[in-house]
């Protein structure tokens, strides 16, 4: 990988480490499971544990589980390689254990693409749930477990109402279970369900971490979500074609952020929580579309209405002064700043 | 032949942690390992080691008939109770790690000769196989044991949903296990789940009452019965010797496990089938002295 | 304004006491005590060893007498008030233990176990539901988890068939704002009564009792002259005396439950519960109060100081029933080994 992208990330990493390190201190010496390695998470956490031992002597160990057995060394080979880091591989849903020393798990496997999801919901489903089942199997055979974090998803909720401003780790809303499009964000509540029993019934340290949107470097562009699709199509000079008026209002975290909240997480001592990672920060898409496109020159057509009429504008923003107040984490990019890198990281990704 | 070959019989936990000490052993192989789930974890694990399985349970075992001569039963009481006759006819020692109670009470250290001519033998409970050696070395130093009791402490993550429902078992027969091998006419057993974490070991205390107890006799006994347990179950630790306190006489030890595929907090999962082994490892000695 | 209690006082005078009097008590003494229980109108009085049915042992000490006798003799004097008697899974059985006190006519059960562990009273309490009796679920060492984990357990319990849910301060370690916090989730969180069982080692136990009724607790457990464990127990004479102070309506006449207190006084002594420097460390270490007595003879026998051992068993975050450990504590620090 491109030595400037390299040194970007690690400037962000660092960049986070100056608050969050305190923080981290209970994990120095232990031993991580992550399962999900080459996802944009799992590279962000192996860059964090990467600094935290050469740079702040943690002696953290990881063992990483990833689907196949090139797949990190393909996506990021400067991460294949480091002290502490075991590689596995093979496929969550058929794991036989899990290292009998691993003191914390991070469980970020999942399949979140949403073409899979339209064309493959059955395998979403296992992979989700059943992958999660099977971790937490393993993961009551361990030693000593002092922390699972669970990575669930913001779409839990259902439909968050347009007239609610930010929706807190209380909120239910609206989500028929009776439809395809439900298969994503029902396996993810059934994940959360498997572990919530496991925890009870095992007494399995369990935290719930409920992602939102996220922006940055690792991220792969050709994933059909909004914040992806307006960068895709500007590095290839646009249009932009947003469906509705440019109305539905997300919010955009950045990936370096999303990983230290996650990592603080894993480091907290709290026990049973379930927390929002995301930013509080509504923008709507149209906004959205305008911040990346300024970045290009020329500046990419933004095309509005470019679905049907009638699209129904929607809202997912999450408050999170809960893992704020509770992990004390923050963010150490706003969005026009997250943005600015991820554009950097993806230029200098294309021109290597 | 130079192994006695065998079957795991329920590919939970327990019965995977078999598995790996039965690969570890010189003297047994492993010709199936059997349970209802293909894709469970321990089938994963066994299918890695390469070892047969078979999801049909006990008519997997039905089908080696005849390649097999001993039986661990790892499912459940419910289970070994169907499963006990069928070993029978079909002329298979079975081990029976369940508390179904069918066969004769086997503890290694104490009547492992005396079992090796059963067709079924039952490895009583983990309390047991901790206590019951500590017991009967009181009762070999003393020919009236008035009273012995045992208390066992366990991480409450080495207490599955079996053990758990059925506590009132567990303690009835770690009660007749204790009478039966200290010739005790009185015992309790107690049992506690403590959450600690990072989880305890198991620890076992027997407390009886003697009259006029003679320590240094105990203590000699207690030394040989413990030098018996120790090379089959290694982490088998004495933490207090045979001491008098308030008029009893007290001991206590702890057991970790091997950490085979269990934890090694649960020394209490540990023990039990450490002694399974043990049987099984006689046995086959015998067959090929026989 | 109906007269009918809103709060149920139930009387550990001879269950809680047990433990202060090394399981010892008499015959004589559970008879004059059980019909001062019954004039006082108080709605329960649990009897038996310390540790509830079966628990006469070596471990946690024996019973000077039996389950059956101890029951039988309560019994006799009762007409309002209703025998009740305690419960831990891993000590008592249901068919040798259970199904006698049954037969004696007890009229609660109150199934306890450690705080994290309420599945192992599935069978004991579903078993007496089944017979129709009265249950409730007792989270005992309840300090030792977080408000979220008790509701969970509370629930396995009630989901059981429990009809009240009785949270243990069996340390005498909680301060006063965590007792709201726990009662007051339980209460807003489950469909049973929810009681709070205090103890004086940090001398909060009327403080704690308090704080439990308004976050909405509709039972409290006490003992005449704080008879229990430990630094001893809410006494229940000055609970009546409050919650009348209150307007809080018990059943229960004051006279005669002062009249209780000065009985127990007279029948157990010198025996009566104190705060002293051990109780205080006991309380700050979070262990079981019922460690008191054995804890001060095994120091003795050993030579060693019996706050070293409340703060060793703290560390080690023992739960009751683990009487056992004293001895080794000790040992260890007689010979000054460094323990865990």
């Amino acid at each position: 990988m491109n030595a400037q992208a390299q040194h970007l990330v690690k400037s962000d990493v660092e960049r986070a480490l100056s608050t969050a390190l305190p923080r981290l201190e209970s994990l120095a010496g232990k031993h991580i499971f992550l399962s999900g390695a080459t996802g944009c998470l799992g590279l962000w956490l192996l860059e964090y544990v990467k600094v935290l031992n050469e740079d702040h002597g943690f002696s953290l160990q990881v063992s990483a589980l990833q689907r196949n057995e090139h797949d990190l060394l393909t996506r990021a080979p400067h991460l294949a390689q480091f002290e502490g880091l075991s590689l596995l591989s093979g496929d969550v849903r058929y794991l036989d254990g899990i290292p009998a020393d691993v003191t914390h798990v991070i469980h970020a496997a999942a399949l979140s693409d949403r073409r899979l999801l339209a064309s493959r919901p059955v395998e979403v489903a296992e992979v989700n749930a059943l992958g999660t089942h099977r971790i937490l199997q393993a993961v009551r055979l361990l030693e000593d477990v002092h922390n699972v974090v669970l990575l669930s998803s913001g779409l839990v909720y259902g439909t968050q109402p347009l007239d609610c401003e930010r929706i807190t780790e209380q909120f239910t809303g609206e989500l028929p279970s009776n439809t395809v499009n439900a298969v994503y964000a029902e396996s993810k509540r059934f994940a959360e369900a498997i572990a919530v029993g496991f925890a009870s019934e095992s007494k399995i340290p369990l935290s719930i971490v409920r992602p939102f949107a996220v922006i940055g470097p690792y991220q792969r562009l050709d994933l059909p979500w909004a914040v992806t699709d307006f960068i895709r199509d500007s590095f290839h000079g646009g249009p932009i074609k947003i469906m509705g008026d440019g109305t539905t209002v997300r919010s955009i975290m950045y990936a370096g952020d999303f990983a230290s909240w996650v990592l603080c997480a894993c480091a907290a001592k709290l026990r049973g929580e379930t927390f929002n990672v995301g930013s509080p920060e509504a923008i709507d898409l149209l906004t959205l579309a305008e911040k990346i496109t300024s970045h290009f020159s020329p500046q990419p057509d933004i095309q509005l209405n470019a679905g049907h009429l009638g699209h129904h504008p929607s809202r997912l923003v999450p408050e999170v002064s809960h893992a704020q107040n509770t992990l004390g984490v923050g963010f150490s990019l706003n969005l026009d700043q997250a943005i600015t890198q991820t554009l950097t990281w993806n230029r200098y990704i294309r021109s290597s | 032949m130079s192994e006695l070959s065998i079957a795991i019989l329920g590919t939970g936990n327990i019965g995977t942690d078999l598995l790996l000490k039965v690969q570890r052993s010189q003297s047994l192989s492993c010709r199936l390992f059997a349970g209802r789930n293909l894709a469970s974890p321990g089938m994963t694990k066994a299918a890695k080691l390469g070892v047969p399985v078979s999801a049909e349970g006990i008519h997997g075992i039905e089908r080696v008939a005849g390649e097999v001569d001993l039986v661990f039963d790892a499912t459940s009481a419910a289970g070994h109770l169907l499963h006990a006759p069928v070993l029978k006819s079909l002329g298979m020692i079975a081990v029976d790690l369940t508390p179904a109670k069918v066969g004769k009470m086997c503890v290694p250290a104490v009547n492992l000769n005396e079992c090796l001519e059963s067709v079924n033998v039952n490895m009583v409970t983990c309390g047991g196989q901790a206590s019951i050696p500590l017991a009967y070395a009181i009762g070999q130093a003393h020919q009236e044991v008035e009273y012995i009791e045992t208390v066992s402490s366990i991480a409450s993550r080495s207490a599955g949903p079996g053990t758990r429902i059925n506590l009132d078992e567990y303690l009835e027969t770690t009660e007749s296990g204790l009478r039966s091998f200290s010739g005790c006419q009185k015992s309790k057993a107690i049992l506690n789940l403590n959450p600690a974490q990072p989880c305890i070991h198991m620890q076992t205390t027997v407390m009886a009452k003697v009259q006029e107890p003679d320590l240094t006799r105990i203590r000699a006994e207690f030394r040989k019965v413990v030098s018996l347990i120790t090379p089959y179950v290694p982490g088998y630790e004495v933490i207090v010797e045979p001491l008098l306190e308030n008029g009893r006489v007290i001991s206590m030890v702890r057991v970790s496990g091997l950490g085979d595929y269990l934890p090694k907090f649960a020394g209490n999962l540990d023990i039990i089938n450490c002694a399974a082994i043990a049987y099984a490892e006689a046995l086959a000695k015998k067959r090929m002295g026989a | 304004m109906s007269d009918a209690p809103s709060l149920t006082l139930c009387d550990a005078t001879l269950r809680d006491g047990s433990h202060a009097y090394q399981h010892q008590i008499t015959a004589e003494q559970i008879q004059a005590y059980a019909s001062a229980a019954e004039a006082a109108g108080v709605a329960y009085l649990e009897v038996g060893h310390g540790n509830g049915l079966g628990a006469s042992s070596l471990q946690v000490g024996e019973s000077l007498l039996t389950d059956e006798e101890m029951l039988t003799l309560a019994k006799e004097p009762l007409k309002h008030t209703k025998l009740s008697v305690h419960i831990i899974p891993g000590f008592a059985t249901i068919q040798r233990d259970i199904q006698l006190a049954m037969d004696l006519g007890v009229e609660l059960f109150r199934i306890g176990c450690h705080c994290t562990e309420a599945d192992v009273c599935e069978r004991h309490i579903s078993f007496l539901r089944q017979q129709s009796e009265e249950v409730w679920g007792v989270l005992m060492m309840s300090h030792m988890a977080s408000a979220a984990v008790l509701l969970e357990e509370a629930k396995k319990m009630q989901s059981y068939g429990a009809q009240g849910i009785v949270l243990m301060d069996s340390a005498g370690a909680y301060l006063p704002e965590e007792v709201k916090q726990k009662v007051g989730l339980l209460v807003e969180n489950l469909e049973v009564a929810v009681g709070f069982h205090a103890h004086q080692n940090l001398g909060l136990a009327i403080a704690n009792s308090l704080v439990a009724v308004e976050a909405g607790a509709r039972i409290l457990d006490g003992t005449a002259k704080g008879f229990g464990a430990g630094a001893g127990n809410a006494p229940l004479e000055l609970l009546v005396a409050v919650l009348q102070q209150k307007q809080i309506l018990t059943g229960v006449d004051l006279y005669a439950m002062l009249d209780a207190a000065n009985l127990v006084e007279r029948l157990f002594g010198s025996a009566l519960p104190t705060m002293s420097d051990v109780s205080i460390v006991s309380g700050l270490a979070g262990v079981f109060s019922g460690f008191a007595k054995p804890v001060k003879r095994v120091a003795e026998q050993f030579q060693v100081d019996p706050r070293d051992i409340f703060v060793e068993l703290g560390k080690r975050r023992v739960v009751g029933g683990q009487e056992d450990l004293i001895v080794e504590v000790a040992s260890a620090l007689a010979a000054g080994k460094e323990t865990i």
